[in-house]
């Protein structure tokens, strides 16, 4: 392997059998959530849309090395526009994801000409002062966003004019996991593009590449409108299912919370951000229904034990131990 | 389902199906009817979550854990802050998985509205203990509130405040949604009354510092200071501040709704709060039976004296309101049947005589002017030094 995490050529087919492998094992995982937790969809619903953005913080931390601890921005404008077009007649929940994925996309591309202004830590206060701007904002214009009472009252149409988004979910359920094996199977192709290899080259010895004559910005600048687009879906998503949008879809502590799940799953490997995302949230979903006065202090002392004893992310000890197993399989 | 476990290899059908194994532990027996409660139970509003509990606790311990031969469980599940999505989720689960027959509970608004579109098809009635803007009430007719809403209490304490002579006062509020109605709402009573509020201020939210804002009222020439803001530490450092900044001794008044002395806080307050006049429903030392028989169980429930406050009354009554309702329908799920008989329902709550508005379903109460005062004991409280029966919300008025 090259600094540039490029691969000799034999090697091609195997990482896209390994994506092929992977959309199979969510569609499953996927399907098998809907038949084994019919009762649980709202809660799935919920992983799948925060999934989306902890996915699309995997592009811009992962990928390009920017930290960040303002995703919450791209979210909440992809929630905050799908909520208030569905307000004003776009009912059409395809037509909303889109919505969505387009103000996420045009904020994606605000927010990334801010911060790449700066490098390492100013840029990381740089996107939390971005996210704190948004949340004041949606909470002053109050006409528009309903402030701290939340947007609420949309009403989104059936899903192909059939399926209504209803107390069980499934509608909700099942869009949202089409959405999200739309999307993963797109950005596989994207990270694996000669794009992606240019984000990921910038990450690991910028210097390296600016000397190709490729200059930095203009390609980290399309990978915030992408991560926007969507961070933007998830959050028009969210805005569907739940039919009310409230400030905490463009908090710090949402921005945080993903990142949190994303060191959780493992970086720039789009799997463990997913693999992240459904442990955290389970965790606290289930921890907290059992004990729902004093769970917080569990799932703190939980995620402290997995971060020591799994420092590269869930995703990365799945792998190790892969390896493992193989090289015992052939002696 | 350890076959199909092994089916789903891969981590999220593990940890959910873990998920679903440890819920499935809690069936249902054959004539129990489940009640949800949805609260912040741990983070920063805990101590409000608490009160839910202790409300509910108290109820149970005074009148049993039965109605009509129906046993009654409590199934508490936790929404640390205002996150719809989340509440939108937990009610889901309330409806479906654990089948619950009612909901309680909810704290701030966003997750109430997320809740309530649920409502109809779950044929779940939703019994509010706190959320109080006065919208919930509209979006669903299955929404009954036992708590208050910041235009109720704050109204009388507009014209009281008039009524004592003072005509020019500055608003001072935190900038978000209750915030502005309170401005709002006291601005009116005010007007009604013949007084004049000649500065508004918004004030960010989470500041602590407050001295340029006493400034500004000093500047204004205010005789009346109306202040909003959430309890905790603000509250704290406004009513210092006020005192500390020689706006207190210079004799202006400060009126506040009774979110700014609940009287968990009133200890720390202690005399920068003295002689603060506030508006609100409930006052922990208000004088009667009834009263002092909750404060005894609620003192009981939450762990000692000092932490039992308003969020415990309104979870109280709630329960008795669901009761009622579970008498009315014989224990059959009903969501309709069980909101009108409640229509109308009065009775003598710890905080005074209460009715539940049969339009509106939304509570009509007295509101008391309260003054920042110590008891015989040398304790502070809240003592009540006049009340506005009947009062119903204004902000559902026709």
């Amino acid at each position: 392997m090259t600094a540039l995490g490029l691969k000799p050529d034999g090697a091609q087919a195997r990482p896209l059998l390994r994506d092929l492998a992977s959309i199979a094992l969510i569609a499953l995982a996927g399907a098998s959530g809907y038949w084994l937790f019919p009762d649980n969809l709202s809660f799935l619903t919920r992983v799948i849309s925060v999934a989306l953005l902890v996915l699309s913080l995997d592009l811009v931390v992962g990928y390009c090395g920017i930290a960040s601890l303002g995703q919450a921005a791209l979210y909440g404008a992809g929630a905050y526009a799908a909520g208030i077009a569905c307000l004003n007649g776009v009912t059409e929940p395809f037509l909303l994801i889109l919505i969505g994925a387009a103000a996420g996309a045009v904020t994606g591309l605000m927010m990334g000409a801010v911060m790449l202004r700066a490098h390492g830590l100013p840029q990381l206060v740089l996107s939390i002062a971005i996210v704190q701007l948004l949340h004041e904002a949606a909470n002053k214009l109050a006409w528009l966003t309903g402030g701290s009472d939340g947007l609420s009252g949309m009403l989104p149409a059936p899903l192909f004019g059939l399926f209504e988004f209803d107390l069980w979910g499934r509608a909700a359920y099942l869009f949202g996991l089409g959405l999200l094996i739309v999307t993963f199977a797109l950005l596989r192709l994207l990270v694996r593009s000669p794009f992606g290899m240019v984000c990921r080259g910038l990450k690991e010895d910028p210097l390296r590449v600016s000397a190709l004559g490729i200059s930095a910005f203009p390609v980290l600048i399309r990978m915030f409108a992408i991560s926007g687009a969507v961070a933007g879906m998830g959050g028009a998503l969210g805005a569907i299912a739940t039919q009310v949008v409230g400030l905490d879809s463009v908090s710090f502590e949402l921005s945080a919370n993903a990142l949190v799940m994303l060191v959780l799953g493992g970086l720039g490997q789009l799997t463990g951000a997913l693999i992240g995302t459904v442990v955290f949230m389970s965790i606290e979903h289930v921890i907290a229904a059992i004990n729902p006065f004093h769970w917080m202090t569990l799932v703190g002392a939980i995620l402290v034990a997995i971060v020591l004893f799994a420092p590269r992310g869930l995703s990365g000890t799945l792998d190790e131990l892969a390896r493992l197993l193989r090289r015992e399989g052939r002696p | 389902m350890i076959s199909r476990r092994r089916f789903g290899t891969f981590l999220r059908a593990g940890a959910l199906a873990f998920a679903g194994s440890l819920s499935f532990a809690h069936a249902a027996a054959a004539d129990t009817i489940k009640l949800g409660i949805v609260g912040p139970f741990s983070g920063p509003f805990a101590l409000q979550g608490k009160n839910f509990q202790a409300g509910v606790e108290a109820w149970l311990t005074q009148n049993g854990k039965s109605v009509g031969g129906h046993e009654i469980e409590i199934v508490y599940r936790d929404l640390p802050t205002a996150n719809p999505q989340q509440a939108r989720a937990l009610a889901q689960e309330l409806i479906v998985k654990d089948k619950v027959q009612y909901l309680g509970g909810v704290y701030f608004t966003p997750d109430a509205m997320a809740i309530t579109p649920l409502l109809k098809q779950g044929n779940v009635p939703l019994v509010i203990f706190n959320a109080a803007t006065s919208a919930i009430m509209t979006s669903s007719p299955l929404v009954v509130r036992t708590s208050f809403t910041t235009a109720q209490t704050t109204t009388p304490l507009g014209k009281a405040a008039a009524d004592r002579g003072i005509t020019k006062f500055v608003s001072a509020v935190t900038d978000y949604g209750p915030g502005v109605d309170a401005e709002g709402a006291f601005k009116k009573a005010v007007e009604a009354a013949g007084g004049q509020v000649v500065e508004t201020i918004r004030m960010p939210l989470n500041t602590t510092e407050f001295s340029p804002i006493m400034q500004r009222i000093r500047d204004a020439g205010a005789q009346g200071v109306f202040a909003f803001l959430p309890s905790g530490p603000p509250t704290l450092g406004f009513v210092k501040a006020f005192s500390d900044t020689g706006l207190k001794p210079a004799g202006v008044k400060l009126f506040a709704t009774g979110d700014l002395t609940q009287e968990s806080d009133l200890p720390a307050l202690g005399e920068a709060a003295a002689g603060m006049i506030t508006g609100f429903h409930y006052a922990i030392s208000h004088d009667s039976e009834v009263n002092r028989a909750f404060v005894a169980a609620g003192e009981k429930a939450i762990g000692g004296p000092g932490q039992l406050t308003f969020p415990a009354v309104g979870a109280y009554d709630g329960m008795y309101v669901i009761a009622k309702m579970i008498a009315a329908t014989g224990g059959k799920q009903d969501a309709e049947k069980a909101v009108e008989a409640v229509k109308g329902l009065a009775w003598e709550s710890p905080r005074g005589p209460v009715k539940i508005d049969p339009e509106t379903r939304h509570i009509t109460q007295t509101i008391y002017l309260r003054e920042v005062a110590k008891d015989a004991k040398g304790n502070w409280i809240n003592k009540e030094i006049q009340s506005f029966p009947g009062q119903k919300d204004p902000g559902l008025a026709k």
